[in-house]
């Protein structure tokens, strides 16, 4: 077995080997802290689609994601609702609306679903017992998203506030999350919705949710449902309106960039500190790689042996950093109660991974230039 | 001191056939040396800061012979080490080293010339993180010995009386003890040739003194060429043939004999000087 030169010689300097790691380490924290957040949010967005009792979506060309959803004619969903396979079609009326803090007495806006209680357009477990369709239908009555952020006050059934100044009775909770788009969800039956957005037209729905019968193909049908419909709504699948949103908040707005700008910043302070180390190390061996040249080596061996330097901080420094990368994953996962959910997949593990390596290396091939100058004759 | 041209008459090898001047012919006509310099000049810089350092060097050395090269500082010792050693590449003249003429040679067949060359430096640019064994076996690799590389080494060390130090880092190694690390890592693929610039400079009187007459005794067992560079004349007795250099000019060349009869010892730095 070849001398490991390269791990010998990192290894023998403690103190620099510790920066180095912590560097790297550092570093690689902050990747997965972005790319965490940004999986989280993306999750989110699937999540939010999630409690949607719907297999196809109708909604506005010009609606940039769902809050901003622009009204079109209730008209649409009952051409669907004669087309094969298809089971049921629901309106959903969706808007911003002043929320009360009935403590504070501070306004905040939520964001307001508006359905037909009769229909089942939400999973959410608690909306699906006959008494709490009765309670949706009793006037300035809503339902409270219990993910809502605490700025909105007490959320206990039988709260009473007022929402654009109007009273308004908490009915009961449920588990959505307002994903990128809300700090808090209420839901409303379309009566209401139509009074506290008086005046709001109930013809004109935000989103058309349509559910398909057991076997039938949601990309067929929707293929199926656009050819049926006018130019003023577009048809998407649970997954097509999910990409639709996500490709929204994280490419239409910066928060991808934010996020993608969090982990370019954090690989050039990696590359920075191992590069750092790397030179230093390089420096404190001269003599010793020049000898080893003026005994015969050639240059392509230092320069591997400084590439597998950089490659064995990029393990060394990575596994601390995955390690704690977890940690952290798990206490923001406690922290935010789970509406931030960041949760590490194999993906993520592997990119990040060979990101590192990637670090390292481009600090290995610009300190490299050191190692091969090294000049036998000048050891003399 | 006569007077007499650098490089004629030099060459203790009178028996030497004229060399023709024309490069490449010269090793084929000649009986083999270890390294055989003709009309070699040689050049620091370029253009208006172009320096020679080298002057016209003539010198045979004949396998197994043990020559110190000696002069004052900065008469281009070391950078004749240099080039005998193909670690600069030569432009003008022939220089033949261990019957490969290598003026003209690429970077990559210079290396693989090194190879075949034992370097012993006045630091010994052992790596830290390294044991003796180790820094040794760096060497051996050289040659694709994965199998005994370390039974070679301990053998090597053992022979340098670092039997007890083999597994030792530099850090807790005397100066002298490092120093025959060194040698050892330049000694054990058996070059044929052995170039060491002031190798004891770094040592105390005693280890000095040991580092060099374990050179001898191996360079004696094995055959070896050794061209040392000194200026420890406390250690000139181990030598065959004792060259001086000045102002990038061979000036003397003489046996040991000749050398103490036309030096006083006293001041025998100081007369180098003024040669
Ligand atoms: N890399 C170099 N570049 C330019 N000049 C050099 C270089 N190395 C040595 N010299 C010059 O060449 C001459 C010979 O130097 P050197 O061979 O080191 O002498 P010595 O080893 O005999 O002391 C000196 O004048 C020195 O300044
Ligand atoms: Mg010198």
């Amino acid at each position: 077995m070849r001398t490991p030169l390269a791990f010998l010689n990192l290894v023998h300097e403690k103190t620099r080997l510790g920066v180095a790691i912590a560097g790297v380490a550092f570093a690689v924290i902050l990747v997965f802290m972005n790319l965490g957040f940004l999986g989280a949010l993306s999750e989110t967005a699937a999540a939010f689609y999630a409690q949607f009792n719907a297999d196809l979506f109708l909604i506005s060309p010009q609606a940039l994601e769902i809050t901003t959803a622009t009204p079109f004619p209730i008209e649409r969903i009952y051409q669907v609702a004669g087309v094969e396979g298809v089971e049921d079609v629901m309106p959903l009326y969706v808007n911003y609306i002043q929320w009360r803090n009935p403590e504070t007495r501070e306004n905040r806006a939520i964001f307001a679903f508006g359905i037909n209680p009769d229909d089942p357009t939400f999973l959410l477990p608690e909306l699906q017992s006959a008494q709490a369709r009765n309670s949706l239908r009793r006037p300035n009555t809503v339902f409270f998203d219990r993910l809502s952020r605490p700025e909105y006050g007490p959320q206990e059934t039988g709260t009473r506030t007022e929402a654009d100044r109007r009273d308004v009775t908490i009915g009961g909770q449920y588990s959505l999350g307002g994903g990128f788009a809300a700090d808090g969800t209420i839901i409303m039956s379309d009566q209401n919705f139509r009074r506290y957005f008086n005046p709001f037209p109930l013809d004109q729905i935000s989103v058309g949710l349509i559910k398909l019968e057991e076997e039938v193909d949601a990309d067929e049908a929707r293929l199926a449902v656009m050819e049926l419909l006018p130019e003023d709504v577009e048809v998407y699948t649970k997954e097509g309106i999910i990409a639709r949103d996500r490709n929204y908040w994280i490419n239409a707005t910066s928060t991808g960039f934010i996020f993608g700008m969090g982990v370019a910043v954090a690989l050039v302070v990696g590359v920075v500190i191992v590069y750092q180390i790397l030179y230093t190390d390089i420096s404190s061996h001269m003599k010793q790689y020049a000898t080893l040249k003026a005994m015969g080596y050639r240059s392509g061996f230092l320069f591997y042996t400084v590439l597998q330097e950089s490659v064995i901080l990029a393990v060394l420094g990575f596994i601390p950093g995955f390690i704690l990368s977890m940690i952290l994953y798990q206490l923001t996962l406690t922290a935010t109660s789970g509406t931030l959910p960041v949760v590490m997949t194999l993906t993520r593990f592997i990119f990040v991974f060979i990101l590192t390596i990637f670090m390292c290396g481009i600090s290995g091939l610009i300190s490299v230039n050191k190692v091969i100058q090294a000049d036998p004759a000048e050891v003399f | 001191m006569t007077d007499t041209e650098p490089g004629a008459g030099m060459n203790k090898n009178s028996s030497v056939a004229p060399i023709p001047s024309a490069n490449g012919t010269a090793t084929a006509v000649a009986e083999p040396v270890a390294v055989r310099i003709r009309d070699l000049n040689f050049f620091f810089g370029q253009g208006d800061l172009r320096k020679q350092v080298l002057y016209d060097i003539n010198l045979d050395l004949p396998y197994g012979q043990i020559v110190i090269m000696t002069g004052p500082s900065g008469s281009g010792k070391t950078t004749l080490l240099t080039l005998i050693g193909a670690l600069r590449t030569v432009r003008e003249g022939s220089l033949s080293v261990l019957d490969q003429e290598i003026v003209g040679l690429g970077r990559s067949q210079l290396v693989d010339v090194r190879r075949n060359i034992g370097f012993i430096f006045q630091a010994h640019n052992l790596f830290d993180s390294l044991t003796a064994s180790k820094n040794v076996e760096m060497a051996i690799e050289l040659t694709e010995d994965w199998q005994e590389k370390r039974e070679r080494a301990v053998e090597m060390l053992t022979q340098l009386g670092l039997s007890d130090r083999v597994d030792y880092k530099p850090k807790s190694l005397s100066g002298g003890q490092k120093q025959r690390v060194a040698i050892a890592r330049a000694l054990v693929n058996q070059p044929p040739l052995l170039l060491a610039d002031e190798p004891t400079a770094a040592l105390d009187k005693k280890s000095g003194r040991d580092v060099v007459t374990l050179m001898q005794k191996l360079a004696k067992e094995e055959g070896r060429t050794i061209l040392m560079v000194t200026h420890d004349n406390r250690i000139l007795d181990v030598a065959d043939r004792i060259i001086t250099m000045v102002d990038g000019r061979l000036e003397t060349d003489e046996n040991l004999a000749q050398f103490v009869s036309s030096h006083d010892p006293k001041s025998l730095d100081r007369r180098m000087f003024v040669m």
